[in-house]
């Protein structure tokens, strides 16, 4: 909170400035042992501050110097040019030397030529401007703003998300400091060249730690070429098989569509190729994906695998075989209590028997089926579940889409009685506001879209209204039988809902993006803040400037991988109008299939 | 009371416009002072000029376009308690149709009787409807035997087809919730027919929907499925066919009309009567209050109408506008 103020007041503080056209210096703090050289840099006149890049050293031949800024030009395509001098005398000051660096500024011709100078013991910078062709010499105000080269470098300036609800200024804040931020990025091949290096030009700026440390990682990229292309070729084999004409003819696509693991592994695949693809990553959020999917899919893999050794010791699966078929069992006796529990007079409703007896004999039946069809089953099941066990290899997620298929699998005997109850609802539904029209003499104008009156003939209103009135009577009763089982395949519907909702939690969780917020929190960068480091008249004011990282909740909100399950559409009205009319409802996906 | 109205105003050949309930309140009257603020000017009834006279003010001529009682008419007794007749009519239907139902209830009509009789009536009907205009109604309608034919079918077979559902419908019911449910329905019946009264109430589809559904639920309440379908189809006859034979017999033979609606006033009162003489007797007075104190009631109370019209009355549209629709 202290320091989001802070930082605030910061920025207005340099804002304000930057209408009463303050010079800004953003030197690097590496630099500030330098030895006196020139300073190169990217002059940026809009805002009107120097963003200072390297020191070269003495001595150095101007023409060797414009040719190398020339050429890191040509690289960066950042327009580098030579913006002052930079004096670090340890000893008292040299006359001669100052004017020495200022006849600099003849060779170097930039507007104006800063000069910036450290005294040997002392906290305080001095600092000044030279604008030879500016006739009214006045005292610009300059701040010396320090900022760590490699962390700006590497960071990477998120703008802020409510860009259309904030004020202009703020935008126009967050593009000064993506200007900044993209100079020093850009420059990178600037920091390429080694301390040890004898070039004809000595530099001084911020330097990696060398190469030696990181031989794996040479040794990984280097091995990565030829893994990637065998992943390469191994999932364009499995999405060619997959694709191929005799797995997409009718019963099996659609028997596809519906398993929520085909679903994840192709979701899964679509992943595998995004990783493998030899094209380079173009930009930081297709970086940021691709090694966020690699991240999931490591993770996922690694608790799939986890799963899997937990299952496969002491006959877990055996275990889980013989618990499953009696549950199964359970599940059918309880339904076919409910059965015989609304066969009779349920809480003293008054049915209609006739009806009450066919619906619940039918059911009866059909649960006789399930009951025959999984004792049919039992034998194979442990076998079934060792080999389907297996799979959880690919993933948890995986695992757990499969636990949510045979839920389904196993369920399928309510969502039946459902889908049966909801179509006879359906029918009565319609069919008593259809005819209650006819009963008060009106009808539905399709054209119009509403209710007209109409004069009927003498049969038509005689059956119309002989419907009516049976379908009136015989409601109630199947109005029962559609809430019992309602309710029933919403248990059932809420239980895979949480399944997938945790699958799509793993699958859309961008763990590389946070893993590197915990780390290095530099990385992703949201702002930055100033610290005053000193301040004293007559001398420049110095800042710090460190970066603000970006908050949690906007590097999910930020880096969220898509998922491919499709939520829920409508809202709570139009679910509880649908349940009402009695459609049919597919909260997550469409479920249930016929095993045979 | 209602119905006596209704059949009252059908009297006189259609109801005139309506009468607005209340007239607006007179203009206050002029002050002496402001009588007349300018000698030379007479004030104008218009609002497109500028007059020398306050907004509010009138003149002596306001009250002289005063008009009483424009719409009132004077009934004769004898129209009255004619038309009186449709209401009598659809009551007696009624009863005839819950007598018939108390004796299938009972046992003591067989539903073969019933069919039989319902049957042969139901042929002297047809028979009559045609000869009372000589088939000009048939030949203005275009309606062809085999339609005729085609309906009677398709009552008879949806009825029969529907008699074993019927039957097994209301079980679960509780016999109170029918009946009310049966008495509420032939009641509307009886509000949304149409007597001839040009409201909007009237809905003659509704009527004959509510009559089909209270003898649906009468007929689950019997013992057997033939029972049901009789019934169904004795409500059909009575409730759909009569009234249409009715009317022809009123706008052909009114003598004849007569006669046949008191011979089934006769015929339905002492029916009545085999079930229970008090419901009789306070049937017969019901029937002779509608008939004839309802229209003597309509006729004195005629004397007091005391509607007033004049210049305040809102605008009226009275000329027939669709030929601009063209």
């Amino acid at each position: 909170m202290g320091r989001a103020s802070g930082e605030r007041r910061c920025r207005e503080y340099c804002s304000s400035k930057i209408v009463a056209m303050v010079l800004k210096v953003f030197f690097p703090s590496c630099c500030s042992s330098a030895e006196s050289g020139i300073l190169i840099g990217r002059w940026i006149s809009e805002q009107n501050s120097a963003v200072i890049l390297a020191v070269v050293h003495f001595p150095f031949i101007p023409v060797q110097v414009k040719q190398y800024l020339s050429e890191v030009q040509r690289v960066t395509k950042v327009s580098v040019s030579v913006l002052g001098s930079w004096s670090n005398s340890k000893q008292e000051k040299e006359e001669s030397l100052s004017e020495f660096l200022e006849d600099l500024g003849t060779i170097f011709s930039h507007e104006p030529w800063i000069q910036i100078s450290k005294e040997g013991d002392s906290k305080f910078w001095s600092c000044s401007t030279l604008q030879k062709h500016c006739n009214n010499p006045k005292e610009e105000e300059i701040i010396l703003v320090y900022y760590d080269q490699r962390k700006v470098m590497l960071s990477h300036l998120h703008p802020p998300l409510d860009t259309a609800t904030s004020t202009d200024h703020k935008a126009d804040d967050a593009s000064k400091l993506s200007a900044i931020f993209d100079t020093v990025a850009k420059s990178k091949v600037l920091f390429m060249t080694d301390r040890y290096d004898d070039g004809p030009i000595k530099l001084t700026h911020w330097q990696s730690d060398g190469v030696e440390a990181s031989i794996i990682v040479e040794l990984m990229k280097q091995a990565s070429v030829p893994a990637c292309m065998l992943l390469t070729f191994l999932v364009s084999l499995v999405s060619g098989i997959c694709r191929s004409r005799v797995l997409t003819f009718w019963p099996l696509s659609f028997l596809w569509s519906k398993l929520s693991t085909c679903e994840q592994l192709g979701h899964r695949l679509q992943h595998l190729q995004v990783i493998s693809s030899n094209k380079k990553a173009q930009t930081q959020t297709q970086l940021m994906r691709k090694a966020n999917i690699f991240v999931s899919l490591l993770i996922d893999v690694a608790l799939g695998i986890l799963l899997m050794s937990w299952l496969y010791r002491k006959n877990r699966i055996g275990h889980l075989a013989d618990t499953l078929i009696p549950m199964a069992d359970h599940v059918a006796e309880e339904l076919q209590d409910l059965l015989q529990w609304l066969m009779g007079a349920p809480a003293g409703l008054k049915m209609n028997r006739a009806l009450d007896q066919v619906l619940g004999r039918f059911f009866l039946y059909h649960i006789h089926l399930w009951i025959s069809y999984i004792h049919l089953m039992s034998p194979f099941i442990e076998m079934i579940l060792w080999y389907v066990g297996l799979s959880a290899c690919l993933g948890l997620t995986v695992a757990l889409c499969i636990l949510s298929d045979i839920i389904a699998l196993l369920t399928f005997h309510i969502y039946c009685f459902y889908v049966y109850g909801a179509r006879l609802y359906c029918l009565k539904i319609y069919g008593l506001s259809s005819l209650w029209r006819l009963f008060r003499g009106k009808k539905w104008n399709v054209l119009r879209q509403r209710v007209d009156s109409c004069s009927y003939d003498l049969d038509q209103l005689f059956i119309g209204t002989l419907l009516f009135t049976i379908l009136l009577f015989l409601l109630p009763t199947t109005a029962l039988y559609y809430l019992v089982f309602t309710l029933l395949r919403l248990l059932v519907v809420i239980v895979q809902g949480l399944i997938h909702l945790l699958v799509d939690l793993i699958d859309s969780l961008p763990l590389y993006s946070i893993i590197l917020r915990l780390c290095r929190s530099y990385r992703l960068a949201a702002g930055v803040k100033f610290r005053v480091l000193e301040q004293r008249d007559g001398k420049p004011l110095r800042l710090l400037m460190q970066i603000n990282p970006l908050s949690y909740g906007s590097v999910v909100q930020t880096y969220r991988l898509p998922t491919y399950s499709c939520y829920p559409k409508d809202s709570w009205a139009s679910l509880c109008k649908k349940l009402f009319l009695g459609e049919l409802i597919y909260p997550w996906k469409h479920k249930g299939e016929k095993q045979d | 009371m209602r119905r006596g109205r209704g059949a009252a105003e059908a009297a006189v050949a259609g109801p005139g416009p309506r009468v607005p309930g209340r007239p607006s309140p007179p203009p206050p009257p002029p002050r002496p002072g402001e009588m007349e603020p300018v000698p030379g000017r007479r004030w104008q009834k218009v609002l497109y000029e500028r007059q020398p006279f306050p907004d509010n003010y009138v003149d002596q001529r306001f009250l002289e376009e005063l008009r009483k009682n424009v719409h009132a008419r004077r009934y004769r007794y004898r129209a009255v308690v004619f038309q009186s007749g449709a209401v009598v009519q659809q009551l007696c239907s009624v009863c005839v149709f819950v007598v018939t139902w108390w004796y299938m209830d009972a046992g003591t009509l067989s539903p073969q009787e019933l069919f039989a009789a319902a049957l042969v009536s139901s042929l002297l009907g047809y028979i009559l409807f045609d000869a009372v205009d000589g088939g000009a109604g048939r030949r203005e309608s275009g309606r062809t035997r085999w339609a005729d034919l085609k309906s009677t079918l398709v009552f008879t077979a949806f009825t029969y087809g529907f008699s074993p559902v019927l039957k097994t419908l209301t079980e679960s019911i509780s016999t109170d919730t029918i009946y009310a449910m049966s008495a509420l329905m032939l009641l509307g019946h009886l509000i949304f027919f149409d007597y001839g009264a040009n409201a909007a109430i009237v809905s003659s589809t509704l009527s004959l929907n509510m009559a089909i559904f209270a003898s649906v639920c009468l007929a689950s309440r019997l013992p057997r499925s033939l029972h049901a379908f009789v019934v169904v189809t004795f409500a059909m006859q009575i409730f759909a066919l009569w009234p249409m034979l009715q009317k022809k017999l009123k706008a052909q033979t009114p003598r004849c009309y007569v006669g046949v609606t008191v011979l089934f006033a006769l015929a339905a009162l002492a029916g009545l009567a085999t079930v229970s003489s008090v419901g009789a007797v306070l049937f017969a007075s019901l029937l002779l209050a509608i008939s004839c104190l309802c229209p003597y009631c309509l006729i004195r109370l005629q004397l007091l109408k005391d509607n007033i019209h004049g210049p305040w009355d809102e605008a009226e549209i009275k000329e027939d506008l669709s030929r601009f629709l063209m």
